[in-house]
């Protein structure tokens, strides 16, 4: 659905005194296909609003090409339109939430009865309803971030562009966005989320494109990544050490740093690692816990950027 | 109209400009109410200049005069403090990406929008300078007023928008070619400019269309019938002005 063939994007001319040429995008390809949420990620100046400026047709870039749906991308949005979220949202001031909402929303084509049921709908579901009235000024940080979230939800689009949705959500709204984003991802909608917050992007994404210095890193796919392996991996945890483990558990291996008693163990599957924690606990065996052992999105990106950074 | 929904709001957001305005027109009038108070009318049902000259000496009728070529300008300052940072704001706030993903042309946008502070600047305008000249002369220039604030919007109104696409400085930069151009214009007609007649006509015919202006403007304060080449030539000045605005803003980053 979305493709960057060797895009490059750089701002200001070269050679122009006080004001040094900025690469912000170099080299990016990739491709997306429809439905899904991917994370876009990395450290500040990475390229992750470039890109998405780039996606949805803001700016041009300087080589290489990108396309939505075969679309040179401002033409996309023109013709299908695009649900977006900008990092740091704003609207003018003196606007009025209901109003600016219901204004939005025509401009999305949704007829003038409609606009504003639609926006309705958003107020409550987004949590204004007692701010409604209100203008869009005295909105705290949070209040304001919601009222993003639902201007972006006005119509049903295809492709939804989320930049640092969750800054200023307190946890509560954090969960309920969590169910949005489900919600747009099995209705076959296209996310892509770019965010600071790894934790946040671990539990929404399924894919996660790692920037860094305007480059695409590495893009990381849990799910094929453990499907690669054939096993996943869990953390067991005993109340004391057994010696039929490594029979049970032939590769099994203390967890270093850990408790004492806490070894990295795999199984294929569910039941696999069912039946051998049968035979364990026949052995005398006491389990204090069992977790899937994955390398957190965090630990992974530090990982990758480590590594850039060393070499 | 959904484009004219968010024109609405737009305007909304410039509430105070809207004001000021008025405050500003205020003065002119409160002004003509005042020397209408301080001295009886003539014949003609004007206020006679010696009677104020008795009154206040060359302060108060160098003060009125003073006002009264302010006031022919009036429709310029209201267009420009109307549609200053029309498209730039937008661009600078990140209010144009948040409508730029969907799908109504900012053209439509801008548009609408640029019509709706234009009108505003016409009304008040449109409202202020026939009862300042009732009050002042007795009288008033009839449609040559309408023309001549219809031929200020259509220019500057263009010439804002179009730079406003591309600067932030947009209101200024286009104040600062209004005086240069009235400045160009009295040393042309004064035959002051000291340079080859080619870059001469072309320096005139880059700056807004003083000389038209000039000419409107003489039929409005001297009751004359209204100049309609020149105004045509306004006219035409502008719309070339909105139609590059148009294709600029095809092509501009947000």
């Amino acid at each position: 659905m979305i493709e960057f063939r060797e895009v490059s994007k750089r701002f200001g001319a070269p050679g122009r005194p006080g004001k040094p040429a900025v690469e912000a995008l170099a080299g990016v390809s990739l491709e997306i296909p429809a439905g899904g949420v991917w994370g876009v990620v990395g450290p500040n100046g990475a390229g992750k609003s470039t890109l998405f400026a780039l996606l949805l047709g803001f700016i041009h870039a300087t080589t290489g090409s990108v396309r939505v749906r075969g679309l040179e991308p401002r033409r996309y949005a023109r013709r299908h339109g695009a649900a977006y979220l900008p990092e740091r949202f704003r609207l003018p001031g003196e606007w009025r939430v209901r109003t600016a909402l219901r204004a939005l929303a025509r401009l999305e084509g949704i007829a003038r009865g409609a606009a504003a049921r639609r926006a309705d709908e958003l107020i409550e579901r987004l949590g204004l309803a007692s701010h409604a009235d209100r203008e869009v000024r005295t909105l705290s940080r949070g209040l304001n971030q919601r009222l993003g979230l639902a201007q972006a939800l006005l119509a049903e689009r295809e492709l939804v562009v989320l930049d640092e949705p969750t800054e200023g959500l307190d946890p509560l709204w954090r969960v309920r966005f969590r169910a949005i984003v489900s919600e747009l991802r099995d209705a076959g909608r296209t996310v892509l989320i770019a965010s600071h917050d790894l934790a946040e992007v671990e539990r929404l994404a399924s894919r996660v494109v790692l920037l860094e210095r305007g480059r695409v890193r590495s893009i990381l796919d849990t799910a094929a990544e453990a499907a690669a392996g054939g096993v996943t991996p869990y953390r067991l945890e005993l109340a004391a050490p057994v010696p039929e483990l490594t029979e049970v558990f032939p590769e099994a291996e203390a967890i270093e740093g850990d408790v004492g008693t806490a070894y990295r163990v795999a199984a294929a599957d569910a039941t696999e690692l069912s039946r051998r924690l049968a035979a364990l606990l026949e052995a005398g065996a006491v389990v204090v816990s069992v977790q899937p052992l994955h390398e957190p999105l965090e630990a992974r990106v530090r990982r990758e950027l480590s590594a850039e950074a060393d070499t | 109209m959904s484009a004219l929904a968010l024109a609405a709001l737009a305007l909304r957001a410039r509430r105070r400009r809207v004001l000021a305005l008025l405050a500003f027109a205020a003065v002119f009038l409160a002004a003509a109410l005042t020397a209408r108070l301080l001295v009886s009318r003539g014949e003609g049902g004007q206020i006679e200049m010696d009677r104020l000259f008795i009154v206040g000496g060359y302060p108060l009728v160098s003060a009125l005069l003073l006002l009264g070529w302010v006031l022919g300008r009036y429709p310029l300052i209201a267009t420009l403090v109307m549609l200053a940072g029309v498209i730039s704001h937008d661009r600078a706030e990140g209010y144009a990406r948040v409508y730029g993903v969907r799908p109504t042309s900012p053209h439509r946008i801008y548009a609408a929008r640029a019509a709706l502070f234009a009108a505003v600047a016409f009304a008040v305008s449109a409202v202020l300078m026939p009862v300042f000249d009732l009050i002042m002369l007795g009288t008033w220039a009839g449609p040559a007023t309408f023309v001549l604030i219809l031929a200020y919007v259509i220019v500057y109104g263009g010439l804002v928008t179009l730079l406003s696409v591309w600067t932030r400085g947009d209101a200024w930069i286009a104040l600062l070619l209004a005086l240069l151009a009235l400045v160009w214009d009295a040393l042309r007609r004064a035959d002051a400019l000291m340079i080859p007649p080619g870059v001469r006509d072309l320096v005139t015919f880059v700056l807004p269309p003083q000389a038209a202006f000039f000419a409107l403007e003489g039929a409005f304060g001297a009751l004359q019938p209204i100049p309609w080449d020149a105004f045509a030539y306004v006219v035409g000045y502008g719309l070339v002005l909105w139609a590059l605005a148009g294709l600029s803003l095809v092509r501009r980053e947000v």
